[in-house]
């Protein structure tokens, strides 16, 4: 027992080693510009009301405004109903900083639009990953073909070869199709998954070939045995496989960086953050905390819940 | 070598109890076989002997000095592991030399680069290249030497791990169901090779198993356990032929003991309403059991006890095993018959059976062995 | 039975064909998608690495080898080496290591362990860029965290310790900003996200060991843990241990998004964190200069290819057991 106590000691160490910047992060995107300054108001921030100065800035009002303000209080001068204008937009601007952050978050930048460029581009990637490797693989794993080994070499080859490292030519073969700045852009080159050919090979070679000859029998075509035989048996193997294809490409930042520069309307959610941080000045680490949090947390909730499958599917590739 | 005792051992994996109160003396030199169907607790036995697990209370002594508490590693235990548990990334020569490095090594010595040439190392590797040459040799695995485990087929594998058994020179040896891996002809083989390797070392050997053909064939004596007790502790002729509670007589044996149910009233014993004895002495009235094994039942036509027809046949060449059912009956007999009696045993055929009452075993109720009603009884015959 | 075996033996080759063709047919999208965005690519990096190529230009010239040249020449690329090999050096074994630590603490500690499991994978699962960020406000020289920490320690006895008290005296360092700490943050970094996934590696690598031959050892004589390790557990995981290394080696040198993150205006102070990805990215795509890119590019995929032989080379070798 007292042997454990030292283990638990280091890990407990390394825990808050590791825990240090969710808490940071968590904590910032809860404060007020002030409290994130000065370094105080422990985890929550006290939340006292704040105000937003540049939404205070945005309802100064301008001499037609003032004049156009004015049969509201009569008697008044321009300065005076300025003063009344501006103590009203204080008291209409100021919020909780919590509610100052989250909602700044999605004010300040779409961020709704990213969230869903980042989901509208992971699916795509793996939906057509699976329409491509899974007829693949079941042709190397389960038919007899002429060219076989070749083919299955030709896998093996790929597999050295990571897309990361690719990327300046494929860059450049994209731009001379015109394709940049284009969902398209962001999900070709992740369309052949290698590694998902060669996990599902493997995964099929340990289908029982009974299995596939009585489709036969029962009159199947080959495509359909792919798709009504194989793929409900593969389904665990496929579920290890999006978790993984999904996470790598929500939090890919390198491919997008490259091939989306204009337009914000294809920014994924790591772009989005990376632009409002070079917008930001410090008021603006609150409402950042807040995006960075929003960015990460959709798969480090569905980690907590589904801890086991995930780390299954992120330790596929111990497989190779 | 030396002897072996356990004393009340008791062990408990959170509200159930494995092992209830385990005494056992295994004499120095002795084959002691612990048989029992799975989770009996043999294992969970052997494996506390050997120090890998604590007793929840109880003793285990090696040659009369206790050792509870004190480390497998200490213990100076021999073990042979149902998986063979070799280490996959040493040769055979290095799989059997364990043991000693561990032992006559200090832990600088056993580094590698530096360790040969610290002082005392090169005498120490000599010895135990020595000591390992002599095991390859007793085991007739010489020419493996220096392969990997897994280039072995499981009989080679086998015969290493008893090697790294027998390499140093234990108190005793402990054997976990060492056979069950190995395919059948090959473990009537390395049954005969244990055995003659037991004479040979004269060491105690703790064999624990499930298959009973090993434990008869081996031992010098039999535990019998099951539930977490042993309930009786032999030698194999008496296990077999003098059991004295009815689950040993049905574990032993194959084909199973026939057990049939009968009556003791009015010092009569009367089985499916027919007296076959009566007791001279006075014992409890009531419902007793009897066991026959299938060699006691006889084949009959005049003044069979029962009868029945034939319902399924066995044909192992030198013997027949039939089974019948009997008439009014739902049970079915075994009965052994010589090869010659076959033809009156047919499929369908209806068939006369008697016994010698002599030959049955008596148990009561709860099935404990009623020898005193069994010496007490005088046979008489009556006619159906 | 000849008129009958006769269809039959002439149907069978026409089986063959039609299986054979079936299967070129399903596997023929991933082939030209294989060729076309692996393979093409490597080619065209290859070609484009000996020409002084630029994006939007109508042609090209051929200038030898004179991209590779500058790559072993200019101070920049040096620095980009030393930058890229410093942080694989560091980061790869440290990851390792301290995945092997954790796994085996994780591991001797049964359920309980699983807590610090799910904590220590969570930076794996978590986008890089946003924790990035979050690092550099906790690196911040004055309202960071980290050093408003260490400024606690000043007036107490921790002084002693001399980082602490130049600390105090002279300001604490600015971290990302400095050239002498530059890239030991972002090898930390590197570590810290990284190390749980080794741990993960190493942890499904321990439950292949198996149980009895932690027994046998200890049978054997193997009293202390040391003992148990080095004839048990790390035998065992040597395929584990060879794959990890190769995939942190992998990971370590395409490390861009911290880099980016900290210094986008390009790598670090006195380049002293201009790693290969960020080289290939500044270059080949924001200053249009493809030529030297895809020399880069060149070099990095013979890099990683180099790495990738080199484990299956040695899982090739251990298959044996």
């Amino acid at each position: 027992m007292t042997r454990d106590i030292w283990k638990h000691m280091i890990l407990v160490i390394g825990a808050i080693i590791v825990l240090a910047p969710f808490y940071m992060m968590l904590s910032y995107s809860f404060k007020s510009p002030g409290e994130i300054d000065r370094g105080v108001g422990g985890f929550f921030g006290a939340q006292e009301m704040m105000v937003d100065p540049r939404c205070v800035k945005l309802r100064d009002p301008n001499r037609d405004e003032i004049a156009a303000a004015a049969p509201q209080y009569p008697g008044k001068s321009d300065s005076e109903i300025r003063a009344a204008i501006m103590a009203q937009a204080e008291i209409d601007c100021s919020m909780r900083p919590v509610v100052f952050n989250y909602s700044k978050a999605f004010v300040e930048a779409p961020l709704l639009r990213y969230l869903l460029n980042g989901v509208i581009v992971t699916a795509s990637i793996f939906f057509i990953q699976v329409l491509v490797a899974l007829p693949a693989a079941y042709a190397l794993a389960k038919l007899k073909f002429w060219g076989r080994e070749a083919v299955f070499g030709l896998v093996l080859f790929c597999l050295l070869i990571p897309v990361h490292a690719i990327a300046l030519p494929l860059y450049i073969m994209l731009a001379k199709v015109g394709l940049t700045n284009t969902y398209a852009a962001l999900v070709v080159p992740w369309t052949i998954s290698v590694f998902g050919i060669f996990l599902m090979r493997q995964f099929f070679m340990t289908v029982p070939d009974d299995l596939i000859d009585a489709a036969r029998m029962d009159g199947m075509s080959e495509f359909a045995i792919v798709w009504r035989v194989m793929l409900p048996t593969a389904i665990p193997a496929l579920l290890a496989f999006a978790i993984f294809s999904i996470v790598a490409h929500w939090n890919d930042y390198f491919w997008p960086r490259i091939v989306v520069t204009g337009s914000r309307d294809l920014f994924t959610p790591p772009l989005g953050l990376r632009e409002f941080k070079g917008d930001a000045d410090g008021s603006f680490f609150g409402p950042m905390m807040a995006t960075a949090t929003i960015i990460v947390a959709p798969l480090i909730v569905a980690f907590l819940v589904a801890q086991r499958r995930f780390i299954e599917g992120i330790t596929l590739s111990g497989m190779k | 070598m030396a002897g072996l005792s356990i004393s009340s051992v008791t062990k408990r994996f959170g509200n159930t109890e494995v092992l209830k109160g385990v005494t056992l003396e295994v004499a120095d030199a002795e084959f002691v076989s612990l048989v029992g169907p799975s989770g009996c607790g043999k294992s969970t036995l052997l494996r506390i002997i050997a120090g890998l697990e604590d007793p929840t209370s109880g003793d285990i002594a090696i040659d009369g000095k206790s050792v509870t508490g004190m480390r497998a590693a200490d213990r100076n235990l021999s073990m042979v592991f149902q998986s063979y548990a070799l280490y996959p990334h040493l040769t055979v020569a290095e799989n059997i030399a364990v043991p000693l490095r561990m032992r006559s090594l200090t832990t600088t010595q056993r580094l590698p680069l530096i360790g040969p040439f610290l002082p005392g190392a090169k005498d120490q590797r000599a010895e135990i290249a020595t000591a390992v040459q002599k095991a390859a040799e007793m085991l007739e695995i010489f020419t493996l030497l220096d392969r990997k485990p897994g280039q072995l087929s499981g009989g080679q594998r086998q015969r290493v791990a008893l090697g790294r058994a027998l390499v140093r020179d234990p108190a005793a040896f402990l054997l976990d169901e060492p056979l069950s891996n190995l395919d059948a002809k090959l473990r009537v083989q390395t049954r005969a090779e244990i055995a003659q390797l037991h004479r040979r070392l004269n060491a105690t050997f703790i064999y624990v198993t499930h298959d009973q053909v090993e434990a008869m064939t081996m031992s010098d004596r039999i535990a019998v356990m099951m539930g977490g007790e042993i309930l009786q502790c032999d030698a194999p002729s008496v296990i077999y032929e003098d059991p004295s509670d009815i689950r040993v007589a049905e574990f032993i044996g194959s084909p199973k003991i026939n057990i049939l149910p009968i009556e003791l009233s009015n010092a009569e014993l009367t089985l499916f309403g027919q007296v076959l004895g009566r007791i001279t002495e006075a014992a409890q009235a009531g419902i007793y059991q009897l066991g026959l094994r299938p060699e006691a039942l006889k084949l009959t036509q005049t003044e069979p006890v029962m009868t029945g027809t034939v319902a399924h046949m066995e044909n192992l060449g030198s013997e027949v095993y039939a089974h019948i059912a009997l008439a009014d009956q739902t049970s079915r007999l075994t009965l052994r018959a010589a090869a010659a009696e076959r033809h009156n045993l047919r499929l369908g055929a209806e068939v006369g059976l008697g016994f010698d009452l002599q030959d049955g075993l008596i148990f009561d109720a709860v099935g404990k062995r009623q020898r005193r009603i069994e010496v007490a009884v005088t046979h008489v015959r009556e006619v159906a | 039975m000849a008129a009958i075996d006769a269809p039959a033996a002439a149907r069978a080759p026409r089986e063959v064909n039609r299986q054979a063709r079936t299967a070129w047919g399903l596997a023929s999208p991933a082939l030209a998608l294989m060729f076309l965005i692996l393979l093409v690519p490597v080619v065209v990096a290859g070609v484009l690495s000996f020409t002084n190529y630029s994006l939007g230009n109508s042609g090209f010239d051929w200038v030898g080898f004179e991209n590779y040249d500058r790559l072993f020449s200019r101070s920049t690329y040096e620095k980009m080496f030393v930058a890229t090999f410093t942080y694989v050096a560091v980061v790869v074994p440290i990851s390792v290591a301290l995945g092997l630590g954790a796994a085996l603490l994780v591991n001797s500690l049964g359920r309980i362990g699983d807590v610090y499991k799910t904590i220590y994978f969570l930076p794996v699962m978590a986008t890089l860029l946003a924790m990035a960020i979050v690092w550099e406000f906790m690196l911040h020289p004055t309202i960071g965290v980290i050093n408003q920490t260490l400024e606690l320690s000043c007036g107490t006895f921790l002084e002693v310790v001399p980082f602490l008290a130049n600390g105090c005296a002279d300001g604490f360092p600015l971290w990302l900003g400095d050239r002498d700490y530059a890239i030991w943050v972002l090898c930390f970094i590197g570590i810290w996200q990284g190390f749980g996934f080794n741990m993960v590696l190493y942890l499904a690598g321990l439950t292949a060991v198996h149980r009895e031959l932690y027994h046998a050892a200890e049978v054997d004589g193997a009293k202390s843990a040391w003992d148990r390790f080095r004839l048990v557990t790390w035998p065992a995981l040597g395929p584990t241990t060879v794959f990890v290394v190769t995939i942190s080696c992998i990971r370590a040198f395409q490390v861009f998004d911290t880099v980016e993150a900290f210094w986008p205006q390009g790598g670090g102070p006195n380049k002293s964190t201009y790693v290969m990805m960020f080289a290939i990215f500044e270059k080949g795509v924001q200053q249009n200069l493809i030529g030297i890119g895809s020399a880069i590019t060149m070099l990095f995929l013979i890099f990683v290819m180099f790495l990738t032989l080199i484990q299956r080379w040695l899982v090739e070798r251990k298959v044996h057991y």
